[in-house]
């Protein structure tokens, strides 16, 4: 499918997240962020109270029509043509409006050193990099791992332990859930429906 | 459970809890310990209806998922099956015919649970009587029910009693060898099956042979080398058959004859060295006797890729030594999960720095200590070598010699195989297809002959023993109390040329058993029984007339050689219930020489009244970052960063009746006289008659910041106070594993 055709979107199925931090780990791995950076957080909601608890696991989430980009005053974000937003940290000058902007709490500031220190704001990229050179080291370097490019799931969504955490084209999503959703109750299967009436064992 | 049918493994698989109707877990928390299994679970629920049942005295991760909950007080998990199996009889859901052609000793447990009526349940477990009729109601309904269980069930006194009620409890169900049914075991680490398989216990050589002298002289033989030589390594012979230390209590042997301690019988002599490979002793219960054995020994010995705590908690500063150990990806050849099925895996790195494979540490202490031609010796014996070729010909050998759990088929060659075509397997059914065909993924012992595809279902009879099926295993004789043991008539697995019941066979009853006649040459080089068949002749002639060779028998309720037949309820030693303790006290007598140390049972729990100095329950467990004495995982700073420090689960009501702030210090103190100053974390997953802490933390001891031991550049990002300076004491009256689940504290703002 051609990038002007799809549009990137998260989903984070909460009746199979679990809270095992598999996503967020992944990603802090695999883009080397520094600890105190989290792009991606597992909020657990009314922990240990029965009937209420759960858990969802959340980052950018890369908005259609983005607030941060909105309010940015150097313009420094841009959105990709299949709806990945991203900035460049090298026009950035980390105001934090972008954060203010946000639902999500998703954009990230350094923390080292006194004073709260901004410094270029850090966020998920959907594992796609940034405006530099693909897969370059200076790419690397500020945004982590261009998984988009080399034709991979994003690191998070691949690490799931139980695949609550679904990513990539709309459509697809849309279509591993409707699967979700439509199989509930109909029980194991092996084989495809209706292969055993129709071809035998 | 090997007690009970033959087998003490999961008798299914993790893919197969999908075909489950219902799942009822009792002390796991699959959902934090084994989150990528965790997702056949929430698979059964989404597409089976699954009901979800935890049992479990904190709301769990796992809990959070559940359909039903029931908060039961620790070490009262015996009285809630039996309340369970109260209703269940008293309801006639059980399944009568399963019981009367496969079970032996039902009636008593009949009769027990008959005591057990739900206002008794309510009062010793906290689960009211409705919440357990409603959860019975549910799980005998929906059938076939799986029964999930871990630490949390086998961590006590009475762990024996615990899992030899839950196999009961599906038996009486009829939910043994039906797929989406079983006892399915969750396995704490990676290979925890492959290293019981393979011996690493204190009481068996390899495969479960035990110690007897015809299991020494069969590993002799097989191993290549004279009987007399390996007795000779021996302080005399009587010593081979003799259980050793075991991991819950090896340090008495280094503190036995001190005063206090519980007496040794270690041939007159204490431990003077440990050598460990790869096991996180700080993570065991009675941390300060470990340190203080530690600090004892005149050798220590760590090969582990990360600098095993024991170095740390030690004062002791000369003679240890820290062998960089190589990782799983530095090595190849196989681990066995927890359904019983072999993975072969590839090298994916040489090993790093000074690093060298397990194999390689042992084989150059081979060399040095003497015995490297009859250590490497068996690897040569099936092909006739002058070179062996690690791994492959160390696989042929364990599928050369290990018959007792169907190792026959687990050849090398084999299970390359699986591992190379992972992707032709339904992860259901575990059944291959295209070239794979007939075959289950990881070919899950028994697995009789190289030909034979593997037994994914425990005690099936609805499948051939060559697809895989079987009854129970004929293990504890033809008949007791002049009841016959072998199975009922008809209830033998699909396909065999005998329907009925039928002993394990060996060269004196195959010909009868089978119907068969043998040749002379057969006769000449049958083995004497199917254990030790190394001709493979019974195993061969067993799939041809679809007989299991071990024969197929009932499972059994009642374990006359155990100090309790059927399983009862015992408090744990340490109980909050006084009043309950009278009533159901603990193993009047000690256990003199349980694996050569004397423990204490009745005596210490009505010494003195626990519950009034230390009237809180104390439960340990896992977080999800962290795993084991958490030394490899403290050091990553990412998994570090979501736990930094240790801390203690405390529900708010309690802590403020303390003083005790969310996010401030508070001090738990243990019957030991132990005590340990951690982070108080407010949560409602435990009720306020109990705390939760997790047991991967260590590097500081009772308030001694150890740091200053580790090697230069080694500390992990996180070091905290072990759970297990707290825990107490108290131990399986047949396994010896610690009674961690269960303890009792004492609290306070620090």
């Amino acid at each position: 499918m051609s990038s002007e055709m799809s549009r990137m979107k998260f989903y984070c199925d909460d009746d199979r997240c679990i809270e095992c931090d598999g996503c967020s780990v992944a990603c802090a791995e695999a883009h080397e962020l520094p600890v105190g950076i989290s792009r991606r957080k597992v909020v657990t909601l009314h922990e240990g109270i029965e009937g209420k608890e759960f858990s969802t696991s959340v980052a950018c989430m890369h908005c259609t029509d983005a607030p941060c980009e909105q309010v940015c005053p150097v313009d420094c974000f841009y959105i990709r043509e299949d709806g990945i937003v991203l900035h460049d940290k090298e026009v950035c000058i980390g105001c934090g409006y972008c954060l203010y902007a946000c639902p999500f709490g998703a954009p990230q500031f350094p923390r080292d050193g006194a004073f709260g220190t901004k410094g270029a704001m850090d966020k998920c990229t959907m594992c796609a990099g940034g405006p530099l050179e693909t897969n370059s080291v200076h790419e690397r370097e500020l945004y982590g791992q261009n998984r988009i490019a080399e034709g991979k799931v994003p690191v998070c969504a691949s690490m799931c332990s139980t695949k609550a955490l679904l990513v990539g084209d709309s459509e697809n999503i849309a279509t591993v859930y409707r699967a979700r959703v439509a199989s509930k109750g109909k029980g194991v299967q092996t084989a495809p429906f209706g292969w055993s009436k129709a071809y035998g064992q | 459970m090997a007690n009970t049918w033959g087998y003490g493994a999961m008798t299914n698989s993790l893919g197969d809890i999908q075909n489950s109707k219902a799942i009822i877990i009792f002390g796991a928390n699959p959902a934090v310990n084994h989150p990528v299994g965790f997702q056949h679970f929430l698979k059964a629920k989404e597409r089976n209806n699954s009901q979800l049942i935890v049992i479990d005295p904190r709301f769990t991760k796992t809990a959070a998922k559940a359909d039903f909950y029931a908060r039961i007080r620790p070490g009262t998990d015996v009285p809630f099956m039996y309340g369970m199996l109260n209703i269940i009889f008293k309801n006639g859901w059980e399944d009568k015919k399963y019981i009367d052609d496969r079970v032996y000793g039902m009636d008593e447990i009949k009769k027990e649970a008959a005591k057990w009526t739900p206002e008794k349940v309510a009062d010793v477990t906290g689960v009211s009587a409705e919440q357990l009729m409603q959860i019975t109601k549910v799980y005998a309904k929906s059938t076939p029910g799986t029964l999930i269980w871990a630490m949390g069930l086998t961590q006590h006194s009475v762990g024996t009693s615990n899992t030899r009620l839950a196999p009961i409890l599906q038996l009486s169900l009829g939910n043994m060898g039906v797929e989406g049914g079983g006892t399915n075991i969750l396995r704490g680490h990676d290979n925890v099956q492959g290293a019981t398989d393979m011996g690493c216990l204190a009481d068996t050589l390899p495969g479960y042979y035990g110690l007897s002298s015809g299991s020494w002289k069969y590993f002799a033989k097989s191993w290549g080398v004279d009987y007399e030589w390996l007795a000779g390594r021996f302080k005399s012979k009587d010593w081979m058959s003799k259980k050793g230390f075991s991991l819950a209590r090896w340090y008495a042997g280094v503190l036995g004859g001190k005063p206090g301690e519980d007496k040794i019988h270690n041939a007159g002599t204490n431990l003077k060295a440990l050598f460990v490979m790869g096991n996180g002793i700080t993570s065991i219960a009675q941390q300060a006797k470990v340190k203080e054995a530690l600090d004892n020994l005149e050798l220590i010995v760590l090969a582990d890729p990360f600098v095993n705590e024991a170095a740390i908690l030690t004062d002791k500063k000369d003679d240890i030594f820290l062998l960089p150990a190589a990782t799983q990806f530095e090595t190849s050849g196989t681990v066995v999960a927890t359904n019983r099925t072999a993975q072969w895996r590839y090298q994916v790195v040489e090993p790093m720095y000074e690093s060298k494979p397990d194999q390689d540490i042992m084989f150059e202490f081979a060399k040095r200590l003497g015995f490297y031609k009859e250590y490497t010796k068996a690897m040569l014996m099936r092909d006739n070598k002058t070179e062996f070729k690690w791994p492959e010909d160390a696989t042929n050998e364990i599928a050369r010699i290990i018959k007792t759990i169907g190792l026959t088929g687990w050849t090398a060659d084999r299970l390359k195989k699986h591992t190379d075509n992972w992707h032709m397997f339904d992860e259901v059914s575990l059944r291959g297809s295209g070239p794979m065909k007939d075959e289950y993924y990881g070919l899950p012992w028994p697995c009789w002959t190289e030909t034979h595809g593997g037994s994914t279902v425990l005690y099936d009879i609805n499948r051939s023993v060559k697809e895989g099926g079987m009854g129970f295993r004929n293990r504890f004789g033809m008949e007791h109390n002049g009841t016959d043991l072998l199975a009922g008539k008809s209830s033998a697995p699909k396909g065999s040329s005998n329907p009925n019941g039928y002993p394990e066979i060996n060269a004196k009853n195959i010909e009868a058993v089978l119907g068969i006649t043998l040749t002379a040459d057969e006769k000449a080089k049958i083995g004497k029984n199917w254990k030790v068949d190394t001709s493979n002749i019974i195993a061969e002639k067993c799939m041809k007339a679809g007989i299991a060779p071990y024969g197929n028998a009932r499972a059994r309720a009642i374990v006359w050689t155990f100090p309790d037949q059927i399983p009862m309820h015992r408090e744990p030693l340490h109980s909050p219930r006084t009043d309950l303790v009278k009533k159901y006290p603990s193993f009047e007598k000690d256990k003199e020489n349980h694996f050569r140390v004397d423990t204490k049972y009745g005596t210490l729990q009505s010494s003195k009244d626990w519950a009034k100095e230390f009237p809180i329950n104390l439960v340990t467990a896992r977080l999800v970052n962290l795993n084991g004495a958490g030394m490899e995982n403290r050091a990553s700073k990412y998994l570090a960063a979501l736990t930094p420090e240790m801390f203690c689960d405390i529900h708010p009501d309690l802590a403020n009746n303390h003083g005790i702030r969310n996010g401030g210090m508070m001090t738990i103190h243990s019957p030991e006289g132990t005590h340990i100053t951690v982070k108080a974390k407010f949560s409602f997953s435990v009720s306020p008659d109990r705390i939760f802490i997790p047991f991967h933390f260590a590097g500081v001891f009772q308030g001694r910041d150890l740091k200053s031991h580790y090697p230069d550049g080694t500390a992990p990002y996180a070091t905290g106070e072990s759970a297990n300076t707290v825990t107490n004491y108290g131990y399986d009256i047949i396994t010896q594993i610690p009674e961690t689940k269960g303890g009792l504290c004492r609290i306070e703002k620090a």
